[in-house]
Parts: C-alpha cells; structure tokens; sequence
C-alpha cells in the first residue's frame, strides 16, 4: 500500500499599490524575497547572515529600479517630443 | 469563515483520474479574486475552501483596470520533485490600475471546465485603489511551493 504523506499549498503573498504602480522600495522588496529566502528553523548565525546579505540585495536592486525607471521615462520622453508634444513630455519629466 | 485555504478535494481525485497537467505546454490555469462581506459583484460574497469544485463569479470581485470576470491567466513552471516531495509553480500574476478588495483567491483549471485546483486565503482584506494588485507566489520548495505533493 502505497500512501501520498501530505498534498500542501504554499502561502501567497499580496502586494498592492495606491494611485498608481508599485514604488521602487515595493518591487526591490518583492525581487529580494524571490532570491534570499531564509527559513524559520536556520541556526540563528545564518539568518543573522542571510538577513543581512538580503538587506545589501535590497539597497542594489532599489538602485537599478530607480535608473530602470528614469532610463525607461527619458526614452518615452523623447519618443513623445519628437512628435512635438513638448507639453507632455515636460509632465513625465517630472515624474 | 467564508474564505478558507485549502487544496480542493476534487482536484485531489481529479490528479488520479489525469485531469490537470501543469507542463508548460499541458492545461490553461488562472486565479480569480474573491471578495468576502458582499464586496462581490452584485453584493455577492464568496464561499470557498476544500469542497469547492469549480469557479464561480459569486464573491469575484468586480472588473477594474485589467482585471475582467475569470481573472487572469497563470504562467506554469514545469513540475519539479526535491527530496522526495513534487511541486509546481506558477509566475507572479499582476492586475494594473485596478480597484479591488480581495480577501482570496481560486486557482482553476481553465482547460478543463473550470475545475477547481486550490483556495488561496489572504487572511485580511488586500485594497489596491488606481493600481496593481499582485499576488506573489511562495518559493519553490519541498516546504514552500504553492501545490506540493510529499
């Protein structure tokens, strides 16, 4: 006789913005929990040591979100003056 | 609770009989959104946990921004085993410029009529006003990952 021990489901996690998309400190968060994943029962030394190597994780990954976000607006508003909507592009730069 | 966690029992029989396959290029899944306290379309609230069987829009939460009445489709992660345990996995699923209130959520087949795969509970109440609504889904491990059989 053969016997299935367990058929689980994991935890999700639900993350939402307000009044427009996720900031740069949410998606930095979100991608840092999807690389270091430190688990309950880790002897308290490695947490100690993952905790800190997701927290140098965190601060890289905010910075390249922040240049991918003003890379990403310089392209669209340049896109947007040379169809000479000078009025437009003006508002994306100061986003 | 109206709301409650759960791997459906159906979709237990139903991994017997070979209704679901979760290959890349296998079955169409998605997850819908549920509102508990009449927040559901119409003044709805849902009812959901192990007996439930397949989607349905009672409780769903509303159309807004790019979530529309089914919800919306899940990217696969082929089926893996670690140690002894096999696992699936699924992306990360986003709805932009929306407004919902979702307290759950249902993982479906949408291949095969719609039957149920698992109940997920956000045990509060998750608000996005004007903007995106994700659900992130766990590592993918022996302990973690979202359909797990060990």
């Amino acid at each position: 006789m053969f016997q299935i021990n367990a058929a689980e489901i994991g935890n999700v996690k639900v993350n939402t913005s307000q009044n427009g998309g996720f900031s740069s400190d949410q998606i930095a968060d979100m991608a840092t929990d999807k690389i270091v994943y430190v688990a309950d029962n880790a002897p308290p030394a490695i947490q100690e040591q993952a905790r800190l190597f997701a927290d140098r994780v965190r601060n890289l990954l905010r910075g390249y979100v922040d240049l991918a976000k003003k890379e990403e607006r310089a392209t669209i508003i340049q896109v947007i003056e040379q169809t000479g909507n000078k009025e437009l592009a003006n508002i994306i730069r100061r986003l | 609770m109206a709301i409650t966690q759960a791997m459906c029992t159906s979709f237990k029989q139903e991994l017997m009989l070979g209704t679901h396959n979760f290959a890349t290029n296998g079955n169409a899944f998605k997850l819908a959104l549920y509102a508990e306290g009449g927040g559901g379309k119409s003044s709805t609230t849902a009812t959901l946990g192990a007996a439930t069987t397949a989607y349905t829009t009672t409780g769903e939460v509303a159309n807004s921004g790019s979530y529309t009445a089914g919800g919306g489709a899940l990217t696969k992660v082929a089926p893996t085993t670690s140690g002894t345990t096999a696992l699936t996995d699924f992306s990360d699923i986003s709805f932009t410029t929306a407004t919902i209130t979702a307290m759950g959520a249902l993982i479906y087949n949408d291949t095969n009529s719609d039957k149920a795969v698992a109940v997920l509970d956000f045990t509060s109440n998750k608000t996005s006003t004007s903007g995106t609504f994700t659900v992130t889904f766990p590592t993918a491990d022996a302990s973690n990952a979202i359909i797990r059989i060990a």
